[in-house]
């Protein structure tokens, strides 16, 4: 089974700001991570190959220094990487991503299975993983939280809704995203960062996928950022519950099931 | 651990690398200097396992890895509940293979990216959750003899409640203490040496920095509160003779040249 995972490198939440002229996420100067979901993309990856046999292959798009999650991946079990840069790259919305990476997975001689995490952290958009199952035509399931089976032809994964799940069927090749209840990522051991050192990282580039141009960067990108401003504030009540600690906790559990949350 | 008392042996504490480090090259050089260096010395290696909830690499994977010799004698490693079971077996293994015999065992810090044991796959009944006390029992089922198994004392918890636990831990195999940092005459740890009959190493805090501190001891000191490591630990020595110490974040370039000759009888 050849797996592929695309995963994206973003800013640390905590560091994250807007660029009030661009409306654009300022990425110079703050520390870069791993999209939290892909760590969790990865794993399971690693954990079908474990199971299934075949390879798991990392693939990213974004500027050179994103290798660096690439490694990431490679340590924690990944096989090999790829790192789609190039300049014409630059401004893609998730839909000219999506097809880049569409592009990149033909170019790899297709997958059986493509997981993404279910979002990436800084834009919070969820458009990635679908996008890349319309470019290629294939069945995608999203907020996978349990791949219950799979077989060289189908796979049998568990979604997560807000009130529920359901399990669905797919028949391979397909994609998947992901949602943190699917796994528990493993810890990158030192054999393994050692190892994702040593690696080289192919950089391909629009030629190197076939893409056209036209649907890349700026040009290959509908979406405009009109205006972007952080949601109202929370509003928080605190209350204070006097009197013993029968008494007290009487009232809280009073409270806890008058907003149904025992 | 009552030889190393007796022989004024220091345990010297030794982070390994971050997961994240940017320089992981410099960070293993850095690592494999220091635990030479105190291996040489004849002081014991104490190697932390993600220490503060800090993803870090293992200490036996680091020995691995490096190639690093061990005495064992020589060597304790910290050992949590935030390992998968299958990862701790290999740290287990990975210890009784290369002649490691002195583990600390503590329930530990956590951290969202961390697997944290469950009673079940540890065998442990009636308890809703993994503790040192469960993990000491596991420990010692498994690999009966193997180790000398030492666990945490916090003399800033509630006393009865840190007593209390103590037993536990030493109902559970527990052969020797080290402490929380102490930087003067507690009258907690009076009482621990008073009545357990455990060899007891205080844990003897080296960075100028003491404001670190305030979280440990559950109050604030203030961060110009001036700190001198070296003459607090010659106090503690007079104060406390029959204790082995811990250091923990001691400077390799600025101090260690510096506690050769502190420890005298």
């Amino acid at each position: 089974m050849r797996i592929v995972v695309c995963i994206k490198q973003v800013p640390a939440t905590n560091d994250a700001s807007i660029d009030p002229e661009t409306k654009r996420i300022v990425r110079e100067g703050v520390k870069a991570i791993l999209n939290p979901f892909d760590t969790y993309a990865v794993e399971e990856g690693v954990l079908l190959r474990e199971r299934f046999g075949g390879e798991v292959v990392a693939l990213s798009m974004g500027p050179p220094k994103a290798e660096a999650v690439l490694r990431e991946a490679v340590s924690q079990g990944a096989d090999r990487a790829v790192l789609l840069s190039h300049r014409a790259f630059g401004g893609s919305d998730t839909w000219a991503t999506s097809y880049a990476l569409a592009c990149a997975i033909r170019t790899l001689g297709g997958a059986d299975l493509v997981i993404c995490g279910k979002q990436a952290v800084d834009g919070d958009t969820a458009q990635v993983g679908p996008g890349i199952a319309a470019h290629l035509g294939w069945p995608q399931a999203t907020h996978v939280m349990k791949v219950r089976d799979a077989t060289p032809q189908t796979l049998t994964a568990v979604r997560m809704h807000e009130d529920g799940y359901d399990v669905c069927e797919l028949p391979l090749p397909a994609v998947i995203t992901v949602v943190k209840d699917i796994n528990q990522p493993r810890v990158p051991t030192l054999k393994g960062r050692l190892a994702s050192q040593k690696i080289t990282i192919p950089v391909w580039t629009p030629e190197t996928i076939g893409a056209d141009t036209a649907k890349i960067g700026l040009d290959g990108s509908p979406t405009r950022v009109v205006k972007t401003e952080p949601p109202p504030a929370r509003h928080k009540a605190t209350r204070r519950i006097e009197g013993t600690a029968d008494a007290c906790a009487a009232e809280l559990v009073r409270e806890l099931r008058k907003r149904s949350l025992v | 651990m009552k030889d190393h008392i007796a022989n004024h042996i220091y345990h010297v504490e030794i982070l390994p690398p971050k997961q994240d480090s940017e320089k992981l090259d410099a960070d293993l050089a850095a690592f494999a200097e220091k635990y030479q260096r105190t291996l040489e010395s004849g002081y014991c290696i104490c190697l932390t396992d993600n220490a503060m909830g800090h993803l870090a690499f293992q200490g036996t994977e680091m020995i691995q890895e490096l190639d690093l010799p061990v005495k064992p004698e020589q060597v304790m490693i910290h050992l949590n509940t935030f390992h998968t079971k299958d990862n701790l077996d290999e740290i287990l293994r990975a210890c009784v293979a290369r002649g490691i015999r002195y583990l600390l065992v503590v329930s530990g810090d956590g951290s969202d990216r961390l697997p944290k044991l469950q009673p079940a796959d540890i065998g442990a009944e009636g308890v809703e959750s993994v503790t040192s006390v469960e993990l000491l029992r596991y420990i010692g089922r498994t690999h009966p003899g193997a180790f000398n198994l030492g666990v945490a004392f916090n003399p800033y918890e509630p006393e009865d409640h840190e007593f209390a636990k103590l037993d536990r831990k030493i109902a559970a195999g527990a052969t020797f203490i080290i402490t929380q940092p102490v930087i003067a005459r507690n009258a907690v740890v009076d009482k621990l040496l008073a009545t357990c009959p455990l060899p007891v190493a205080l844990e003897a805090w080296m960075s100028k920095k003491l404001h670190l501190l305030s979280q440990a001891v559950g109050y604030e000191i203030p961060e110009s509160t001036v700190f001198d490591p070296i003459a607090t630990l010659r106090l503690l020595h007079r104060t406390y003779p029959r204790c082995g110490m811990y250091l923990s974040l001691l400077g390799f370039k600025t101090q260690y040249h510096l506690i050769t000759d502190t420890w005298v009888s």
